[in-house]
């Protein structure tokens, strides 16, 4: 066995990437490796794994000009589809008691609007892409994030927010998503925010057996 | 308990009798009989309606006689009320209507999406599985919680069934076209890049389904090879990403897409990844048919009474995750 293969931990199998435990220049980090997926045709899997590392690794730089915080980024081997990232101490969002998650979901809110209002969607808005540290909020995982000023693009942002606290989170989901709305809105403005709502009703009117008839 | 179930949302009519003992239960019969558009066509509502309507007696009385069962035996009586095609829903519901107002049984109106699930956990014995309901109507992740099913991950537009139809329409086949595509893609293996497009636990196949139909020139099994790989992958991810987000140890596969073997061999390997097991509803039931009517209106009749016949509606757009499941 490796040296390196004594220091790395496997701390979850996630969707997309297998997130380790390790060290970076003696500072704890965040090991992120978008696998092979054997599976998936290989020409169509290396396209992904490719664009989704080095998209990552470029938007959580970049978001940081805009006052958010995320993970600092160590290192990026693009051939290798590694990521080495800062190690973020907290709690997940989705772990949290229901009463802060309520209180949690305005700051979302604020973040997802500010992203929004520079042009960048997440594309994977779930509550465990949040980790609360030291009353800091700090979102992660931006392999599915676009540069984008459509409407259409913010409103899936939040019509998939809306979904994950529908099947995740079904005792609060009401407060939790009129606090959501409440903090995006403060950062969007009134108008925006309105239109991009509106947005999320005609997507989910275009789904199966929404309530058309 | 003795339950005739009528399925007729889309393009198959069919009765089948089903008897329950205790928490089992056994088919004594399940009769189809499928509406077939002509070639490069799709559905009409009103030709498969007319097509049901006249072939609802015949596939009745077989479905009785191979259940070895008289009418009168039958303790209830079950439709799918929704969601499908209106016109084809209705004549399910009038000899549903008809049974029970004529010889006074029980009538429950259930949900076809649900049928899909609950017999799919019937005869695998899978017990709280993340499901993935792939049909002509349906393209769907789900898991129960809280007394409903839960959407984690669904189409935003086409459905999975619908983009193989619809490409194997435009190429002149016979609907549905699922195990046509499938056989040419088996027969290739050159990659064609297409779009992949996976939103969060979301897919979206309209954009696959335009640039499929653009490189069909590059040859069909070409074509039907990459459109098979790129839709499956998608829809691979988002299995996947809501397996780790809900934990499930077990997933079931249910719906007419899943007798395709490429797409099963994909849940598979993503399963045995997350230490998950894996079931596949049996071929002969993964598609529409009454047997899985018959099931629901028996698990439903454990916990409430029959529906008043002013209440036996059809509803074309019935959301599953708007049903309450008392059992």
């Amino acid at each position: 066995m490796g040296i390196s293969a004594i220091l790395l931990r496997l701390v979850k199998k996630g969707a997309e990437a297998d997130i380790y435990l390790t060290t970076w220049d003696k500072k704890k980090s965040i090991l992120k490796i978008r696998k092979r997926k054997e599976y998936r045709n290989e020409i169509l899997d290396n396209r992904i794994r490719t664009l989704r590392t080095v998209r990552e690794a470029k938007m959580i730089s970049e978001v940081k000009q805009f006052g958010i915080s995320t993970p600092l980024v160590y290192f990026v081997d693009p051939k290798k589809f590694e990521i080495y990232l800062q190690f973020i101490k907290g709690r997940l969002v989705r772990d949290l008691s229901n009463k802060m998650i309520i209180k949690t979901c305005e700051k979302i809110g604020r973040i997802v609007a500010t992203l929004h209002k520079n042009g960048v969607m997440h594309g994977d808005l779930t509550t465990s892409n949040f980790i609360l540290s030291h009353n800091k909020l700090v979102i992660l995982d931006f392999g599915l994030s676009q540069r984008t000023e459509r409407i259409e693009d913010h409103a899936i942002d939040l019509r998939l927010f809306k979904e994950v606290l529908n099947s995740a989170h079904v005792e609060i989901v009401e407060p939790s998503w009129s606090s959501f709305l409440k903090g995006y809105g403060k950062i969007i403005g009134m108008q925006r925010k309105e239109q991009v709502v509106m947005q999320v009703s005609v997507i989910e009117k275009r789904g199966r057996y929404a309530n058309v008839v | 308990m003795l339950c005739l179930g009528i399925e007729s949302t889309a393009h198959t009519f069919s009765c089948a009798v089903i008897e329950k003992k205790g928490k089992n239960g056994k088919i004594l019969s399940d009769v189809r009989k499928i509406y077939r558009p002509p070639d490069g066509e799709g559905i009409h509502p009103r030709e498969a309606s007319r097509h049901h309507a006249e072939h609802s007696p015949q596939v009745l009385s077989e479905c009785l006689e191979k259940a070895n069962v008289k009418i009168a035996n039958l303790d209830m009586v079950s439709y799918a009320a929704g969601p499908g095609l209106g016109p084809c829903l209705r004549i399910g519901a009038v000899v549903a209507r008809s049974l029970a107002s004529y010889y006074d049984i029980p009538v429950y109106p259930v949900n076809h999406a649900l049928g899909h699930i609950e017999l799919g956990k019937m005869l695998t014995g899978a017990r709280d599985p993340l499901v993935l309901l792939v049909s002509g109507g349906h393209t769907m992740i789900l898991a129960f919680l809280g007394k409903k099913w839960r959407v984690f991950g669904e189409t935003l537009d086409i459905t999975l069934g619908q983009l193989l139809d619809q490409i194997g329409r435009h190429a002149g086949f016979a609907s549905p076209c699922g195990q046509k595509i499938e056989e040419l893609a088996s027969k290739s293996s050159s990659y064609e890049p297409l779009p992949y497009v996976v939103k969060g636990n979301d897919v979206s196949f309209s954009g696959l389904f335009s640039a499929t139909k653009q490189i069909m020139s590059k040859g069909l099994e070409t074509a039907c090879f990459s459109l098979q790989e790129t839709a499956f992958s998608m829809v691979g991810e988002a299995v996947e990403r809501a397996l780790s987000f809900t934990g499930k140890k077990e997933f079931l596969i249910v719906g007419g897409v899943a007798a395709n073997k490429r797409l099963s061999e994909i849940l598979q390997s993503i399963c045995k990844r997350h230490n998950c097991k894996f079931y596949v509803s049996p071929k002969e039931y993964a598609g529409d048919c009454g047997s899985q009517i018959s099931w629901v209106g028996l698990l439903e009749s454990s916990k409430k009474d029959g529906a008043r016949l002013e209440n036996t509606f059809v509803r074309q757009s019935w959301r599953i995750d708007s049903v309450e499941i008392p059992y």
